[in-house]
This record gives structure tokens, sequence and C-alpha cells, in this order.
């Protein structure tokens, strides 16, 4: 399966105006000159297979899920079918020594010329016991395949910033790619999980133009994270009319209205999904009537709860000093009372409320 | 199954009111510019829609401003993507769907035929092969 990608992609019966007309919509969702469709389709079609290893350290396999069940057979799944994907534990073939085999022939088949892809953070705690793979640290595993690596993209909110097993207290030790590897272009591709059409807009971009697209403060692709979710939301317009949902199912609710008193944390997230959106365009989670919870964020699981507004004092530890200040009592009081009526509602399946739902 | 098969409506929608922005008229200034380029230097230019801060009353204006040519061509290619000429001829306005029939992309471009619509050479040699086949079937 060597040749340019357009060969392989016309074997698989997706014509050359297809393939220019996918470059010219990613082209327009990566923010780039409507000119950039056409070079990207050029250079594309002409690139070479890169060889990807893909390892998954300390994860949900929720990434590789996303990426692989991105409405078949759409072009995004049939690129990322072309690459030349030589190490995925979840989706290939083979098991044990082989799978080891493989990914050690790539890896010196292709010195500094693959791409490694990473989902999952990496334990450092017990010298990184919590997770190993053939009997060896994610730790290890990670420094070996990066040596000779091109590049690095870095899948998820648990690569990029360590993610859920990162969240407090962080049992493992759990950190992020970019914290252990300091001489790779490391790209950051957060999202619990990301956009599918994200990975492959940043392939695109690589086999386009041999590198990675511009990056923000936090490793990010700016084309794709450029902007918040919530100044490219459709329902920002309500935010700037102050009218606002104030529970799931009353008239605001019913009428669309801004999710931001129900905890959206969109003005605060750098995301593509209120453009980009999700199951092949459908819809995304603020048109299906649920606030942002800001995944593609560091820490978004500890931000102070889902469901309490931005407004509200975001950092739990500081509203527990600030009651120890004001009187504990108090405090403890109505967090004992709070799990109380969690109960008695479980008992009697009462309707939970928003209260309820928060810590 | 489309969103429009769930059975929820929006109930006192918000009148149809006017909801133009003044983004759309500078527009017309834009591609008058480029039509200029494209008579002197033969340079062909578009403009990405989705990128602006157009409203879809926005959009009406520009389409309804720009009228309708005589030709528009069809392709269906993972989705159906609609080229139309304008009253301008020159302009076209491009319309990406996909196979859902959402728009995935909207330009509007300069060029006296898009690129699109061109067939490529090596598309025109394989055709050929294959005409070629089917001569020589008929001996």
């Amino acid at each position: 399966m060597e040749g340019p990608l357009i060969d392989t992609l016309v074997r698989q019966g997706v014509s050359r105006r297809t393939f220019m007309k996918y470059c010219a919509t990613l082209a327009s969702m990566m923010a780039l000159p409507p000119s950039a469709g056409l070079a990207m389709a050029e250079a594309m079609a002409s690139a070479r297979r890169p060889s990807v290893i893909w390892l998954p350290f300390q994860e949900c396999t929720g990434c590789t899920e996303s990426i692989t069940r991105s409405h078949s057979p759409t072009l995004e799944g049939m690129i990322f079918d072309v690459i030349s994907l030589d190490y995925q534990e979840t989706l290939m073939a083979a098991a044990g020594f082989q799978a080891e085999e493989a990914r050690h022939q790539a890896m010196k088949e292709n010195a500094g010329k693959y791409l490694l892809i990473v989902d999952g953070s990496i334990p450092l705690g017990q010298d990184g016991v919590f997770s190993c793979t053939a009997g060896r640290t994610n730790l290890e595993t990670l420094k070996e395949a990066a040596a000779g690596a091109a590049a690095i993209v870095a899948m998820g909110s648990c690569a990029s910033f360590g993610g859920i097993p990162r969240a407090n207290p962080n049992p493992t030790g759990a950190v992020s790619v970019s914290d252990i590897i300091k001489d790779k272009p490391i790209v950051n591709i957060p999202g619990c999980p990301p956009i599918p059409t994200v990975m492959t807009g940043v392939l695109a971009h690589y086999l386009t133009f041999g590198k990675l697209p511009e990056l923000d403060g936090k490793g990010r692709p700016k084309a794709f994270y450029g902007e918040t979710i919530h100044d490219r939301c459709y329902r920002r317009p309500f935010y700037d009319q102050g009218k606002f949902a104030k529970t799931f199912d009353d008239e605001g609710a019913r009428q669309g209205w801004c999710l931001f008193e129900l905890g959206c944390k969109g003005p605060v997230t750098y995301n593509a999904c209120a453009t980009v959106k999700w199951n092949g365009g459908t819809s995304w989670p603020v048109e299906s009537g649920h606030g942002c919870l800001g995944c593609s964020e560091p820490d978004f699981w500890d931000a102070g709860g889902f469901y309490k507004a931005l407004s509200m004092p975001a950092d739990p530890l500081k509203i527990a000093a600030t009651a120890a200040v004001v009187g504990a009592a108090v405090g403890v009081g109505v967090s004992f009372a709070n799990r109380a009526k969690k109960a008695s509602a479980k008992s009697a399946h009462e309707t939970t409320t928003l209260a309820d739902l928060e810590k | 199954m489309s969103l429009d098969a769930i059975p929820i409506h929006v109930i006192d929608s918000p009148p149809p009111e006017a909801g133009l922005t003044g983004n759309a008229p500078p527009l017309l200034h834009e591609l008058a510019e480029q039509v200029r380029r494209l008579l002197d230097s033969g340079e062909t230019s578009a403009i990405d829609l989705g990128a602006l801060p157009l409203t879809p009353a926005d959009l009406d204006w520009l389409r309804t401003g720009l009228g309708a040519g005589e030709i528009a061509v069809t392709l269906n290619a993972n989705g159906e993507s609609t080229l139309s000429e304008t009253a301008s001829p020159g302009i076209w306005w491009v319309t990406h769907r996909n196979e859902k029939g959402v728009v995935t992309a909207e330009f509007i471009e300069v060029a006296f035929v898009p690129e699109l619509v061109k067939a490529h050479p090596q598309d025109v040699k394989i055709g050929l092969e294959r005409l070629e086949l089917l001569i020589s079937d008929l001996s």
C-alpha cells in the first residue's frame, strides 16, 4: 500500500473532486484562506503514507472510540485508514511479543520520521508501576518512542494535561506528555474525547505543510482552539440579552436560552464543538440542552462542579477556607444537610434538583 | 436521522426580523475588486462565508443581491455541492453539503470556471483508458 495518498483513496472509490471538496471544507474549518484548500488537496494527494505509532497509556479508550467511530465511511475515517498505523494496542491484530516487535520495527525503519500519537496520562508515582505494557512502565515506553519521533500528538485531555487520572488527589502521580518530553514538537489535542475532525485536520496539516499547525499557549492548534465555545455558540445572543435558563426544564430551557447559570463552561473553554459539532455534524452538548463541561481545558474535573455557574466561586478549597473564617460549623452543617437531602431524595424518588447535583 | 425528526419545537419562536448586521455590503466592494483582478490578471479568489460573522439574514441579503446566473453545477461527491453562477458572470456561489444535506462550507468564488468543475488531467487520462477499452471491445 505504498504510493501517493490520492491513489489509495481512488482505489477506495473516492474521486478527486470528493477529495478536493473535503480539503476545501477542512481549510474552511481550520480558518485557513480559501486558497489553502487547493494547496492542501495538491500536497495531500501526493503525500506518502506516514508511519504512525499510537501509544495508549492511562486512558479509557474513549479517544480511540471517538476517532474510529467518526461516522464511517467518512473521508476522515479513510484518511485515518490510509496512514500506516504501525502500532495501536486496541486496534492491531497482533498481540504480545509480535505487537512489541511491530513497534520496534516501525521505530527502526522510520527513525526520525514517524508520528507518535499518545493518548492517556503517564503515572510517575511509585516508579510508574500503575500502568505498564509488556513489563515496562509508560514512562520508559514514551521516552523510547519519543526519541525517534518527528513530532508527537497528545490525543485527549489526559495526554495533553493529565486529564481525569490527574484529578485531585491524583493517586497515580499522573502527568501529561509535555511534562516529560521537552525536546520534540508536541501538539495537544485536548477534549474528553477530542473531536475526530480536529485529529484529521492536524494530520492533514502535517501532511500538507510538513509541520505541525500554529499552536496556542497551551500547545493546542489555534485553528480549532482559537476561540471559546461561548464566542461561537448559537445561544450567545441570549447571553447578551440576559436571557438565561434557570433549571433544565423551565421556560428558558425550552426556549433555548443561554445555559450560563446552569454551569456552562463555554466562556472559558477553547474548542471547536460549536462549529464542527459532533456525530457527523448532528449536534453538540449545548444544542442538546446541557452546558459545556469544559473538557478540553486543563483540570476541568476539579473546576468546582459542572452545574455551578462560572460567576460562583470555583475553587472548592477556597470556599472551604472562607467557610472556616466565617464559621466552620455553618459550612459543615450545610454539607451534611445536602448529603442528607440527597439520601432522602434517593429513597423517596424525589425529583433531584440542581443543588443536589452539586458537590 | 435528522434533527427535524425529533419532535421538539420552539414555542413562540422569535419573528423573522431583519437580523441584518451590516457586515454583508462591504463584501460587494471586495467582490468588485476581485472581479477586476480576474479580468486584469486572471487571478482567481474566494471568500469563505463560514469565516465571517454573517447571520442567515445577511447571507439571504447577499444571495438576493447577487442574483442567479445562467449556469448551476451540481456535484455529487460525498454529499451534494452546488456551484451556481450569480447574475454577475465570474462570481460563483458555492455550497458544500455532506451526505445528510447539512451545509459544511460555503464560499463565493471569483473565477471564469471554479477549479472543482474542471477535470484533472490525470482523471482525463484514466477516462481515456476506459474509452479505449470500450473501443477495443467493439472489434
